[in-house]
């Protein structure tokens, strides 16, 4: 292997045949797609037969560690999932922070590509060259506390594992992969890997991970690393965690989105900001692998009904989508939402989205209490979102019909509740009301896996109003956007493939990454370069949805945010008009050299060298 | 004042740089088996570092002591293995308390990077600081270390 800084291959687990296979990549593979969301998208690319059922055989789920991963790069330890995803039949990548991609480096391999359906429930185990499918019956059922906890002490407490819960196994549509408390919270993968009977990933690895220049590696860790203990907001995220500037959000700009998105401002915001609650309830600060300023809370409840407590956050998505958009002034309720959806395995963002949609269904007298079983009212949260959440989680009475998040329970309520069920491409929205930043509205049209904040990441630009190259950035214009969009969208890509995590690019922009890289690789890259990596990455999403037939006219935007305007704070009256969605999609579809009509056309596959 | 890697798990939040800047440091590449010190990340409430402590809060589980063929010697308050006379048998690894004797061809340990430990300039929340041994602290991790047995 002369390779440095990769392991050169990817293990291929097939469930249906029970067999394992390494197979290697040159140079040339890992200059095209670097790492992390680009080994993982090009191998659900090609991976995935046209046509297949997310949540059948044919899927493949795709696991792999950024190219940063397992080296000394402050908060460069992100792993990529990637599958084609049961909520938008689009393929979806989610990252997270858990120590499972540098451990699978050391097992060897740079990525995992897992296909075929396993007869009953089982879990694979890696240990370097050891590849075990084992029987999980007696896990099978078990929350993500109790699973991880189990195959510790099983095979040693230094194994790593990734793992689903109760919902991934009832294959709901919202349903997370966990490790570390974290998750790869979005685009339902937990239901692909629980759809394969497949509960958990172990890995062991044992191997060396050689950098090309060692002692260049160190001293760039140390000069990242006195940058951000020196970065005010990186200062106030280890303080409060992501929630930091949830005031300044809510208060400052007014797009937080409330009650299910018919405000945007959350007048009991003090009691849910961690200004009010990391002094209160926090008690020890959590990180990823690698990350030195560690954003992670450990939260407890000491006592009240909800004494017992104790998780990773409240990140400041889940303040919203559990609080603010469930009308959930209780953070101790909050808390336990987040707990219920930890333990349970679901996405906090889309199902407390999916709550608050149910709650203006009730709001409304769509939904009845009957029918519910108990108020699940905006006033009544704080007993109303946990309880929701659990009967989501387990499938059981009304959470059956929500446990797939908001586009399929308007499916099977009817009754015009579609006209409340926020979501693009089948995909619930994070805590943006893209009514007062245009261009973050484009984004969560054209991120390839539904409405999200982080694909293109365009939330950051348009609240600060300067990012990367550009200054002046006015939220409520929906001029040049297509075109900024698309680059931070391959931006982004590049950042998902080094593993690097997102809240740093503000300093780590992508023309400081090649000294990063040729540290650890000895492989040389320019700016440009990356980027066009990045896009090629974008690209192949964009085919791939294109193959299943998406296009432009799937991609719309609902109609709360064409048609309501913000109805009050300091972006009263703003929305996005159809003619400002069309103006800003067409203008994307030029710079990404797309047909209008969102297919990636052969002209521009071909320069991407995409097969 | 002789300083030592004194842990504080209270401050830890898991992240394993010091186990990767330990290896790079000292081998030039990353291997958390031969770190020196050892992050462990049990569950959402426990993580901790594992340090040698040279003998400070050992007592009868010493490598020094159970070495059977004296290689493991102790100078200037510094625990160090005398690579020429280790057999590399792994009596040390088993007993360490600690669980940070780590054996390659021959066994090996912390050896407080000359003075100025990577793993100390490296940590990002004081969860290790070189300073005057505390004997407490030790027994907190061993007592954190005792659920793995």
């Amino acid at each position: 292997m002369t390779m440095k800084g990769y392991c050169g291959r990817i293990l291929k687990v097939d469930l249906s045949a029970e067999k394992s296979h390494a197979r290697t990549f040159d140079e040339k593979y890992a200059s095209k797609y670097l790492g992390g969301q680009g080994f993982a998208v090009e191998i659900v690319y090609h991976g995935v037969p046209e046509g297949a059922d997310p949540l059948g055989p044919d899927n493949v789920l795709a696991m792999a560690g950024g190219l940063f991963d397992g080296f000394p790069v402050p908060t460069g330890g992100k792993v990529a999932f990637a599958a084609k995803s049961p909520a938008t039949n689009t393929l979806a990548e989610s990252i997270m922070g858990g120590s499972i991609g540098p451990e699978l480096k050391h097992a060897g391999y740079d990525a995992l590509e897992i296909t075929g359906k396993a007869v009953s429930p089982v879990y694979v185990f890696i240990e370097d060259d050891k590849v075990e499918i084992n029987d999980a019956a007696d896990l099978w059922g078990k929350d993500t506390r109790v699973t991880p906890e189990t195959l510790k002490k099983r095979h040693g407490w230094d194994v790593k594992v990734a793992c689903i819960g109760v919902a991934g196994e009832k294959l709901s549509k919202i349903a997370c992969i966990d490790c570390d408390d974290r998750q790869a919270g979005r685009a339902g993968l937990g239901a692909v890997m629980g759809s394969k009977n497949l509960k958990a990933i172990v890995v062991r690895g044992t191997s060396d991970l050689v950098p090309a220049e060692p002692d260049k590696l160190l001293e760039i860790a140390l000069r990242y690393q006195k940058i951000y203990e020196a970065a005010p907001s990186f200062i106030e995220d280890t303080k409060y965690g992501t929630g930091e500037f949830l005031g300044w959000v809510n208060k400052e700009k007014g797009v937080f989105p409330t009650r299910n998105w018919q405000e945007s401002v959350f007048k009991e915001r003090e009691k849910i900001d961690p200004y009010y609650w990391a002094p209160r309830y926090v008690t020890k600060n959590k990180a990823c692998f690698a990350c030195t300023k560690p954003c992670g809370k450990l939260f407890e409840v000491k006592s009240g009904k909800f004494a017992g407590v104790a998780i990773d956050g409240i990140e400041y998505e889940t303040l919203y989508s559990l609080g603010g958009q469930c009308g959930n002034a209780d953070v101790e309720s909050v808390a336990r939402a987040n707990e219920l959806c930890d333990l349970l395995g679901m996405d906090t963002i889309s199902a407390g989205v999916t709550v608050g949609f149910a709650m203006e269904l009730m709001q409304r007298g769509i939904i009845t209490e009957k029918e519910v079983g108990f108020r699940l009212t905006f006033d009544n949260a704080s007993d109303a979102v946990p309880r929701m959440i659990e009967m989501m989680g387990n499938r059981t009475g009304f959470g059956d019909i929500l446990a797939d998040g908001v586009k399929v329970a308007a499916k099977k309520i009817g009754k015009g509740s579609e006209r409340y069920a926020i979501h693009t491409k089948g995909m619930e929205p994070p805590a943006y009301d893209v009514r007062g930043m245009k261009g973050h509205g484009l984004a969560y049209m054209t991120s390839t896996r539904g409405a999200c904040h982080l694909r293109a990441g365009f939330y950051a630009p348009e609240l600060v109003g300067k990012f990367w190259k550009w200054e002046g950035i006015d939220r409520f214009s929906p001029v040049n956007k297509g075109f900024m969009v698309s680059q931070t969208e391959n931006f982004m890509s590049v950042y998902d493939s080094v593993g690097l995590c997102k809240f740093s690019r503000g300093f780590f922009l992508i023309a400081k990454l090649p000294e990063v890289i040729e540290a650890i690789t000895g492989m040389k890259y320019t700016e440009d370069e990356l980027l066009k990596i990045g896009e090629r990455i974008h690209n192949m999403k964009g085919a791939f949805n294109a193959r299943e037939g998406m296009t432009r006219k799937d991609w719309l935007l609902p109609a709360r945010i064409l048609e309501e305007p913000i109805v009050d704070g300091p972006s009263k009256g703003s929305k996005i008009s159809v003619e400002e969605m069309n103006m800003m999609l067409d203008d994307y579809m030029k710079a990404r050299g797309w047909t209008n009509d969102g297919v990636p056309t052969p002209e521009k596959l071909k320069e991407l060298e995409i097969a | 004042m002789v300083k030592m890697l004194v842990p504080y798990p209270e401050n830890c939040t898991g992240c394993r740089f010091c186990e990767m800047a330990c290896t790079i440091w000292h081998d030039g590449k990353v291997n958390h088996a031969d770190a020196r010190l050892q992050v462990h990340r049990r569950n959402v409430k426990i993580d901790f570092p594992s340090v040698c402590t040279h003998c400070v809060s050992c007592g009868d589980d010493c490598c020094v002591l159970h070495c059977p063929v004296e290689a493991i010697k102790k100078q200037d308050g510094k625990v160090f293995v005398d690579e020429e006379e280790c057999t590399a048998c792994g009596a040390c690894v088993e007993v360490c308390p600690f669980g940070v004797m780590r054996m390659e061809e021959k066994a090996f340990n912390c050896d407080l990077c000359d003075g100025d430990p990577t793993c100390v300039k490296f940590c990002p929340t004081k969860a290790i600081v070189y300073e005057e041994p505390k004997p407490e602290q030790y027994e907190k991790v061993k007592k954190l270390l005792e659920v793995e047995e």
